[in-house]
């Protein structure tokens, strides 16, 4: 690490990701766990310098409604406007940066700054700078922008609502290119769309942001770190009660060990986005089963079939749609090297009958909530990888091997039956468990933070 | 207070001090086979969900046979999260009888629940309100309903039953 003339450190990437793939070798050093200067460089670069999944339009649906979110450490407002249109700001008063919006959401034709009472529309337009007129304001005062400051870019698909600070990135649908698919089968769930559904979940853990990044596509830990909810499952699965919630995964057979032929796999994107994903079968125990053919009418049977399958998506760097045990969406937000906050929710099809919902949501707070049966396996074990990573004599890690002799460019019949052209493909037994897709979670990386890269 | 009052603190005491001890076959005892176990979600800043199966909950079960699962997974030496128990001590307090007759009770309290998270060497604390709904059976008092509204939902890793 050296200084550059710019004042940035300067980190030799060689150093923190080995990347060789014609001699079979790819290697992440654990000084991207926990490095605090690296980790500025990554608000910075990774967050503040490109597209970040900001929220849905829907939590802000009607004129007016509004949400607060973050931008790496920049606190932003999604606001629509009296005529229905969404806006993106800096959630700042450009008088004195005083946070303007303290509330998780809420609805306000105007927001009035509580400090000297700067008050704009919902729109971001400056409607009032109290006492002005006798403010004996110098002349360069009047030239000056008193409007919220908006961000560079902001774009929605489909719902999803992305934001950029930085002006200087391609087009949304660029950034989301073939993974546009992936989010249509979330939403193509229902004529009505998607929803969240109402109660956040908001948790930490003492650990940096790219475990988690990780976990929601790695297949390799699913029956090491939750035996003892596979357990549960396997014991519910044999008992005739109404007391205990059916599990979708029972039936599913992409995690067990004995399992013949291919199971599932993982699909690389441009941008960094990426998905794994297990065949899962038209059954039942998924709320999605009440229109099984409904779907098959609507979008064909090869696309019905692919919403029954297991699919963690993670579209870089902070949004990951965990189907799998049930539906989730989880924001992820660094806050230090060894510290990150995670807000999920329940994400479902509009419009699905009661019944449907209230099996969606017991599957879920089971397996999701850090107050259920599995992500706390998880987030420990995230920290005993921060802990365990003080270790940096040999700082390459042995995580990201697996699959690598498997990984093929393009796409397989599995993608082509969505119309969908991956980068780079595996497809998998139960065992393969690939890891070969991690690459694209730091060649995404290494291309935001390439200004401070040598 | 009340010696009704006085009756169901200590009831609340006892349950609290199985928790902290981790006589949990016996805790799971306290509560009837159809039992209400739940733990709503903040819906936004101010309001708790209130409709489980329309919104989420941290924990929403109906029937003591899920909250046997919950300790069996603790006890089961395959969940890490559970492997190096933490300590907890129950503070309960504010014991109010909300509504009672000789067969059924409501009962209001606050709860402070310190965790001492032995594997990390970290400490906080949960705190909120409880609502337990008591019955009458064969002449002894059963938790036929428990709500633990959690204030403080920014949950620092993991949150388990024994630590609510």
């Amino acid at each position: 690490m050296q200084s550059d003339a710019t004042g940035h450190q300067r980190f030799r990437l060689a150093a923190l990701i080995d990347d060789r793939p014609e001699e079979g070798i790819f290697r992440v050093n654990r000084a991207l766990f926990r490095d605090a200067a690296l980790f500025d460089l990554e608000m910075r670069y990774v967050f503040e310098g490109g597209w970040v999944f900001v929220g849905m339009a829907t939590q802000a649906e009607n004129p007016h409604d509004f949400f607060t979110a973050n931008i790496g450490r920049v606190p932003v407002i999604v606001s629509r406007d009296g005529e229905g249109q969404l806006h993106c700001f800096i959630n700042a008063c450009p008088h004195k940066g005083v946070r303007l919006v303290q509330r998780q959401c809420g609805q306000a034709r105007r927001h009035v700054c509580p400090y000297h009472s700067w008050t704009f529309d919902s729109a971001g337009a400056n409607r009032g700078i109290k006492w002005e007129k006798r403010g004996c304001y110098g002349q360069g005062f009047a030239g000056e922008d008193h409007n919220l400051a908006r961000v560079a870019r902001f774009g929605e698909y489909r719902s999803f609502l992305f934001a950029s600070l930085n002006a200087d990135v391609p087009s949304l649908d660029d950034h989301l290119g073939e993974a546009r698919k992936l989010i249509d089968l979330v939403v193509d769930k229902s004529p009505e769309g998607v929803e969240l559904v109402p109660g956040r979940v908001r948790f930490t853990y003492a650990a940096n942001w790219k475990m988690q990044l990780e976990n929601c596509s790695d297949q390799y830990h699913f029956t090491s770190t939750h035996p003892s909810y596979i357990r549960i499952l396997s014991e519910r699965a044999l008992e005739e009660t109404s007391q205990v919630v059916t599990a979708s995964l029972s039936n599913a057979d992409f995690w067990k060990e004995d399992a013949d032929g291919v199971t599932g796999g993982t699909y690389s994107f441009e941008h960094g986005h990426v998905l794994n994903w297990g065949l899962m079968g038209v059954s039942a125990a998924l709320p999605e089963y009440e229109r099984a053919d409904a779907l098959a009418e609507e979008l064909g049977v090869a696309r019905r079939n692919w919403i029954f399958n297991m699919r963690n998506l993670t579209l870089f760097p902070n949004l990951q749609i965990a189907e799998n045990a049930s539906s989730q969406l989880r924001m992820i937000r660094p806050i230090a090297p060894d510290l990150t906050e995670m807000q999920t929710w329940c994400i479902a099809p509009r419009g699905e009958s009661a019944r449907a919902r209230a099996l969606r949501i017991r599957q879920y707070e089971d397996f999701f909530n850090p107050t259920g049966m599995a992500t706390p396996d998880d987030t420990v074990c995230y920290e005993e990888a921060q802990t365990g990573m003080a270790q940096q004599a040999n700082g390459w890690l042995q995580g990201h091997a697996r699959g690598l002799a498997a990984s093929v460019e393009g796409g397989n019949d599995f993608s082509d039956a969505l119309d969908m052209k991956p980068a780079r493909s595996v497809l998998a037994d139960a065992q393969l468990c690939d890891e070969s897709l991690f690459r694209t979670y730091y060649r995404a990386w290494a291309q935001r933070m390439a200004a401070v890269l040598s | 207070m009340s010696g009704q009052a006085a009756e169901f603190a200590e009831l609340l005491a006892r349950e609290a001090l199985l928790l902290d001890r981790g006589a949990f076959q016996e805790w799971l005892e306290l509560y009837t086979p159809d039992c209400l176990f739940w733990m709503p979600a903040w819906r936004d800043d101010g309001t708790q969900t209130d409709d489980p199966d329309r919104e989420l909950s941290l924990i929403y079960y109906r029937g003591r046979r899920n909250l046997e699962d919950r300790i069996r997974r603790v006890q089961s030496g395959l969940s890490v999260a559970s492997s190096v128990m933490p300590r907890v001590s129950h503070m309960i307090g504010n014991v109010l009888v909300e509504e009672a007759d000789a067969a059924r009770a409501r009962i209001a309290s606050v709860f402070n629940v310190h965790v001492h998270d032995v594997r990390t060497g970290r400490a906080h604390v949960f705190f909120g309100r409880y609502e337990h709904e008591f019955v009458r059976i064969e002449g002894r008092w059963m938790i036929a309903g428990k709500i633990i509204r959690l204030m403080n939902d920014t949950i620092p890793t993991l949150l388990d039953i024994y630590s609510i």
